[in-house]
């Protein structure tokens, strides 16, 4: 089996993430928005939960409501430093994770698979960490985030070098999203967006968020130092475009499967013809 | 006293889902060293202060000895 393309440096991710433990608390208005909604969600689905692991999701654990009903929480993170300081807890890579099969009730990850590799991959491995039934949430940076500065970017480059580079990773189209979450085999897919726009004054401090939130640039083919010039270029373009960036936060849903669950019928299996049933109707 | 003593236990409900992340082959535990060994993988997950380290790039090769012993 030929391993996918590495896109995204691991190990760096892992310490940008360490390195933003202590930041993440001011600057992580995103993750705590998403975990927020997280809740929401947890407490919608009439459902109790024995035993759930959250990725990348420190806080979360201490957010739960009642009417969530999650028994036990495991809360991972590939970098140790972000993990809660009390509780089942573990370091691991979304993209290997270390669960026997079957053993999960639901399975959290917060703002960690944009990073991955292999998408599907990562999504079916935690189908089959989780029981039938059970539920899969993750939240993701969607394809619009951080557009604003992406072009700002390109424009002081080409400007100033001539040339261009990717100074801020791509991110996943919905589409693809909902596409992964299926062909993981996920029952009952759902993909929905949370836009957030957040105007800066200064645009500086946009890149200090980022840093804070341990997501600054993990490339593997990620450019060279960004000459000062071109930073500062960019920074203007930025203030001059309006100075306000978006953030989408794509929230993928999926059960694994289960006989209860509703599911279209098998052709041929209709009881009534098609014309005796339009008949009737009118 | 030995050192083992004063190393944090693991949970036994989490001792009881983990599995290797690369072959998701079953682990022992290895409380003396504080590792979880995967034989199929011939790798050595470290524990730092109670926290299982189930990352592969941080594991420890097992050596021929240990294979053999194993």
């Amino acid at each position: 089996m030929s391993s996918p393309p590495q896109i995204f440096d691991k190990t760096l991710y892992a310490r940008r993430r360490a390195r933003a433990a202590k930041t993440v608390g001011d600057a992580g208005f995103l993750h705590r928005r998403a975990m927020e909604d997280i809740v929401e969600r947890l407490e919608i689905v009439k459902r109790r939960f024995d035993l759930a692991a959250f990725d990348g999701a420190g806080d979360l654990t201490s957010m739960l409501t009642p009417a969530c009903d999650v028994e036990d929480v495991i809360s991972m993170d590939l970098a140790p430093a972000r993990l809660p300081q009390t509780g089942l807890r573990l370091a691991a890579d979304a993209e290997a994770l270390p669960f026997a099969p079957h053993s999960l009730n639901l399975f959290v990850s917060l703002l960690t698979l944009h990073t991955a590799n292999d998408l599907v991959g990562a999504l079916a491995q935690a189908r089959m960490a989780l029981k039938p039934d059970g539920l899969f949430i993750a939240a993701v940076f969607g394809e619009e985030t951080l557009g604003a500065l992406r072009r700002a970017f390109y424009a002081a480059e080409a400007e100033i070098t001539g040339g261009v580079s990717a100074r801020v990773a791509p991110f996943a189209a919905i589409q693809d999203c909902g596409q992964a979450l299926a062909r993981a085999g996920f029952a009952l897919p759902v993909v929905d967006v949370d836009k957030v726009a957040v105007s800066y004054d200064d645009p500086l401090k946009l890149l200090r968020d980022l840093r804070g939130m341990g997501e600054t640039n993990t490339l593997m083919n990620r450019p060279g130092p960004l000459r000062r010039d071109v930073l500062m270029r960019a920074m203007a373009l930025f203030a001059e475009a309006g100075g306000t960036e978006k953030f989408e936060i794509v929230y993928l849903t999926g059960w694994t499967p289960h006989e209860s669950q509703q599911k279209p019928l098998k052709p041929g299996s209709a009881k009534m013809s098609l014309k005796d049933a339009i008949k009737g109707a009118s | 006293m030995s050192e083992a003593q004063d190393k944090p236990e693991i949970d036994r409900k989490l001792l009881e889902i983990l599995v290797c992340p690369q072959t998701k082959a079953p682990l022992d535990y290895d409380r003396e060293a504080g590792e979880l060994i995967s034989k199929k993988a011939g790798l050595a997950y470290p524990i730092r202060d109670g926290v299982p380290i189930m990352l592969i790039e941080e594991a420890r090769t097992l050596t021929d000895e240990e294979m053999r012993a194993r």
